[in-house]
């Protein structure tokens, strides 16, 4: 299919699994070590690739815009469209990867390709990613950076021949490098790829990820400075009723969101379904119309619109306007991403996000006047609010804000707005916009909302009261024998449990006990002394069935099974108490029903 | 499943050492040409910036010179994208903002820089003028306080009296002179012997209803440089509205007489000016001074006193065809049925007592026919003027 190959990379094929099994065998830990001063590699790579990149885009941006762009300059209509002519082609002909935002193209190498993106793609998004926003379309240089930072991770563990599994997980290690540094927020990226990239916290990813991220952020700093990306206002909230305009603020949040989303999941299907020729002029057609847009007035939608964002925290705009540049700015994003030009939409959910803030925050300053809150504050919690619900990431949008504004008196209101706005859009989009992408691109990615809140099942859930005889281990054998001659109908009691004398268990099989019977003496003379080793414990030896408690993963019992047929489940608090007990059948049951 | 010989085992090893170590050296080597090409890139990406931004605010500064604050701001703002946090930009942008009347921006984006500033004392002297604007009376005053108090960089010492002078002016638009004329009496205290600056704080103190320190500051003026015409004619005014009015006339002479002079000086006589010279040049014949001699003296009195009967006579006439005399015009009319309304020359003569009882009766009347009758005109208008400061001519 020609989407999915324009999404998932091919893997080259390469004789290594010769090489890795070797290595694996001559070198044990050599993996782990590598890993980690790899990360710190990675970081410090990516970090200077998007320095460079954020580089590429400015001088672009001078090159082709001007040093001060301004409204009816002709070549506000001209450069974007020949700018997505450009891109069209080289997209087409020499980087076919390098389509979207880089974030479902992450997904895929790691889900996918084995964590494989090629060096051209690397290129290609740097080179094309720059030309599109450098020249004016609506798009943002994050998620570009975050694949850029995954190519890296990419390309240099290949170098170093790390197993499969190693390699998969290096791309999400270089996207946080490259978020990370585009971002200025060292969490909040490494949030980002953990909420939306793995989907799940890792221990075993955990700390590649900070290392990276921080290398990247180091890097990142030298040349750029410690300042936050934008001047953050005032930030003061009094009056706990004011939260309320912050909730107001998450409802038009959240319609908000959704209108984005719509208008993407509207647009891009039906462009690429578009004939091949004809998808060759979107990006140029795209151009042209973000252009327009710029010429008649609204210069601020171009670009990344980071300076736009920066006038409106600090009351620059009039509500009016505010809301005329949040509308505008998802036509203008819609239009440049659904007509597959490379960029990314963190920037431009950040722009709609804080323009609608801003929006509230003076309509309820005017309306208002009593609250205490700056037009600032609004704006900086209406960017969480839309990263929040158009991109589902809800702690990263939390984080991300606390991390940009530097203050923590803004908690409050951001988780409120933020909840709500992500509830408005999960309720009335149940599909996040970036997995309805990889659906558009017929992919199957694992959704990372459902990763989340998967509900992971537990031994507990599986466990059946023992119903299966207990025998002490402490007894001699011929206390057990006399103890089996019990049970009636022994012949159908398959399995025995044994509490041994440290208080763990032994799951022994009728046939093993058979067998302690068929060995011991038929007559045992009352005068000789049993010796310690007659007692059960000791004839079954120093092997015990696995402690496993109730709370562990159901999962963790399928490796026993194969060599103990029921697996009892003890007390964390009271070491040896018996649970209960699980076969694999009621293992599989579980599921079943699951 | 492939077995290693020990020999075989060991040489692998190596081999994996060096191959790593190689491998990451490389490594090491592309990230140092790396960061050397970024850093170079970025030094003159940096230095194209600053050219940039250098250009963009030369642009708004001249813009903002030039009175187009609207231009200004645009200027500014590209030269803050290519120099963000640039401090003199930022300063020149919020202040563009609030030349442009954008007065709820420029707050925001003063407030911003106190942030980081709380002290500086430019800062917080437009944040006191943006509060002014805005109506925040006590945040105007506050923030004027702190930029008195702030630091200033040149000349600190005139930026804060500037700023003194600028609040004590907001105290006398929001009517609290009490604190107006605190401010401008400690200006004045920590000012030097300056011409243009006594002038002021004189206008000041006028405007602050202090006639007496503004008084003061004149005379300053008037002893440093004796012909300022805007020092001879405020003194001469305050000098004649309070009761000084041989004071007034000699320092409207003087003003005349310069005039006369220098008629190129820009502030011209007014006809107020002519009348008050008239007005003194007639109290100054009128008024029975201590200073003049017994047979002078007691000859004003009577003329005085024969103004203020016929004065006396005419209100009450008036007012008994109207309604009957009031309260006030019975007391009077006892009054001038005493010695004081009878007294000869001859007594008034020998009696100083007397004398200044006659001319209290005359006070008197003219004070209250004033209030009862309207206010008088000619002579007995004069005499309701002595009346209001009887002793201010006398030694």
């Amino acid at each position: 299919m020609e989407d999915q190959t324009a999404m998932a990379e091919t893997e080259p094929v390469a004789p290594i699994t010769l090489r890795e099994d070797m290595i694996a065998r001559i070198a044990p830990g050599r993996e782990e070590r590598v890993f980690l001063l790899l990360s710190i590699f990675i970081g410090v790579v990516s970090g200077l690739l998007v320095v460079s990149f954020r580089m590429a885009i400015e001088w672009l941006s001078v090159l082709l815009l001007g040093s001060s762009p301004y409204p009816h300059q002709p070549r506000l209509l001209y450069i974007p469209a020949a700018a997505g002519l450009v891109i069209a082609v080289l997209t087409r002909y020499v980087f076919p990867k390098v389509r979207g935002s880089g974030i479902n193209q992450t997904k895929a190498a790691l889900y996918i390709s084995n964590g494989y993106i090629s060096f051209r793609t690397v290129i290609g998004k740097f080179l094309l990613s720059a030309l599109a926003i450098g020249s004016g379309h609506s798009l943002g240089p994050e998620d570009p950076s975050l694949q850029i930072g995954a190519g890296v991770a990419s390309l240099i563990s290949r170098r170093f021949g790390m197993s499969k599994e190693k390699l998969r997980i290096f791309a999400p290690i270089g996207a946080a490098a490259g978020l990370a540094a585009a971002f200025n927020a060292p969490i909040s990226a490494i949030l980002f790829v953990i909420e939306e990239v793995i989907g799940q916290w890792s221990a075993a990813v955990l700390g590649s990820i900070v290392l990276s991220a921080v290398a990247s952020v180091v890097v990142a700093r030298s040349f750029w400075g410690a300042q936050p990306m934008f001047r953050i206002p005032v930030i003061d909230l009094r009056d706990s009723r004011e939260l309320l305009a912050y909730a107001a603020l998450g409802v038009v949040g959240g319609f908000a969101s959704l209108l984005f989303a719509r208008c993407l999941s509207y647009l891009r299907p039906k462009l690429r379904s578009q004939p091949q020729w004809s998808q060759l002029l979107q990006p140029a057609v795209a151009g042209l119309l973000v252009g327009a847009i710029g010429y008649f007035g609204l210069v601020q939608v171009m670009g990344a619109g980071y300076e736009a964002i920066d006038q409106a925290m600090h009351a620059q705009f009039a509500w009016k306007m505010l809301l005329l540049l949040a509308l505008f700015k998802i036509i203008a994003t819609t239009l440049s991403f659904s007509s597959g030009t490379p960029g990314g939409m963190f920037a431009p959910t950040l722009f709609i996000g804080a323009m609608l803030g801003a929006a509230v925050g003076t309509f309820e300053k005017i309306y208002f006047p009593h609250l205490t809150g700056t037009i600032g504050s609004y704006a900086l919690v209406g960017m969480g609010v839309l990263f929040a619900a158009f991109l589902r990431a809800p702690l990263t949008s939390v984080f991300m804000v606390l991390e940009v504004s530097g203050n923590y008196s803004i908690v409050l209101p951001v988780i409120l707005a933020n909840t709500i706005a992500y509830l408005i859009s999960r309720v009335l989009q149940p599909i996040p916009i970036l997995e309805q992408f990889t659906h558009q691109d017929g992919l199957n990615l694992p959704s990372m909302e459902e990763l989340r809140e998967e509900s992971n099942l537990h031994l507990e859930d599986a466990m059946q009261p023992f119903t299966v005889p207990v025998l002490q281990g402490s007894e001699t054998i011929a206390d057990t024998l006399n103890s089996l001659a019990q049970y009636e109908d022994l012949k159908s009691i398959p399995i025995f449990l044994v509490h041994c004398s440290d208080g763990l268990w032994y799951t022994a099989k009728r046939e093993e006990l058979e067998a302690l019977a068929a060995n011991q003496p038929e007559e045992q003379d009352a005068t000789t002394t049993t010796p310690p080793a007659a007692t059960l414990a000791g004839h079954l030896g120093p092997e015990r069935t696995p402690v496993l408690f109730p709370d562990q993963p159901l999962s963790s019992a399928l490796p026993h099974f194969q060599r103990w047929p029921l697996l009892p489940i003890t007390n964390r608090a009271i070491r040896g108490s018996l649970e209960g007990t699980v076969t694999l059948q009621d293992v599989l049951n579980r599921y079943q029903k699951h | 499943m492939m077995t290693l010989q020990t020999e075989d085992y060991s040489s692998l090893k190596r081999k994996l050492i060096l191959r790593d170590s190689l491998t990451f050296l490389s490594l090491l080597l592309v990230t140092i040409v790396l960061f050397l090409m970024t850093f170079f890139l970025f030094r003159s990406f940096t230095s194209h910036r600053q050219e940039l931004a250098q250009r963009w605010s030369a642009r708004g500064q001249a813009a903002l010179n030039a009175g187009h604050p609207d231009q200004a701001i645009v200027a500014l703002r590209t030269a803050l994208s290519y120099a963000p946090g640039q401090r003199s930009c930022e300063l020149l942008l919020a202040q563009a903002l609030g030349d442009a009347g954008h007065t709820e921006e420029s707050f925001n984006y003063f407030l911003g820089l106190w942030e980081t500033q709380p002290g500086d004392g430019f800062i917080n002297l437009s944040l006191g003028r943006l509060a002014a604007k805005k109506n925040d009376i006590q945040a105007a005053i506050n923030y004027y306080r702190a930029s008195i108090f702030g630091t200033w960089q040149g000349d600190g010492v005139l930026r804060r009296r500037e700023v003194r002078l600028e609040l004590s002016q907001y105290f006398i638009a929001h009517h609290d002179l009490s604190s107006a004329r605190t401010e401008l009496l400690i200006t004045g205290g920590n000012a030097p012997e300056d011409v243009p600056l006594s002038l002021t704080l004189a206008q000041l103190l006028e405007k602050a209803q202090t006639p007496h320190d503004a008084l003061t500051y004149y005379r300053k003026v008037l002893a440093q440089e004796p012909k300022n015409q805007i020092a001879l004619q405020a003194a001469a005014r305050l000098e004649y509205d309070s009761g000084h009015f041989d004071e007034a006339h000699r320092l409207i002479e003087q003003t005349m007489r310069e005039q006369e002079t220098s008629p190129s000086t820009p502030e011209a006589i007014t006809p107020r000016y002519e009348e008050m010279l008239e007005d003194s040049t007639r109290i100054l014949e009128l008024a029975p001074l201590k200073k003049l001699p017994n047979n002078e003296r007691v000859t004003r009195i009577l003329q005085a006193r024969a103004l203020a009967k016929k004065r006396f006579a005419t209100c009450s006439t008036q007012l008994s065809v109207a309604s009957g005399l009031s309260s006030p015009l019975k007391d009077l009319a006892a009054k001038w049925t005493s010695k004081a309304a009878t007294a000869s020359r001859a007594a008034l003569l020998n009696d100083p007592t007397q004398q200044d009882s006659t001319m209290q009766l005359v006070f008197d009347t003219e004070t209250q026919t004033s209030r009862i009758c309207g206010p008088p005109t000619g002579d007995d208008a004069l005499l309701l003027q002595l009346a209001k400061f009887p002793k201010a001519m006398e030694p």
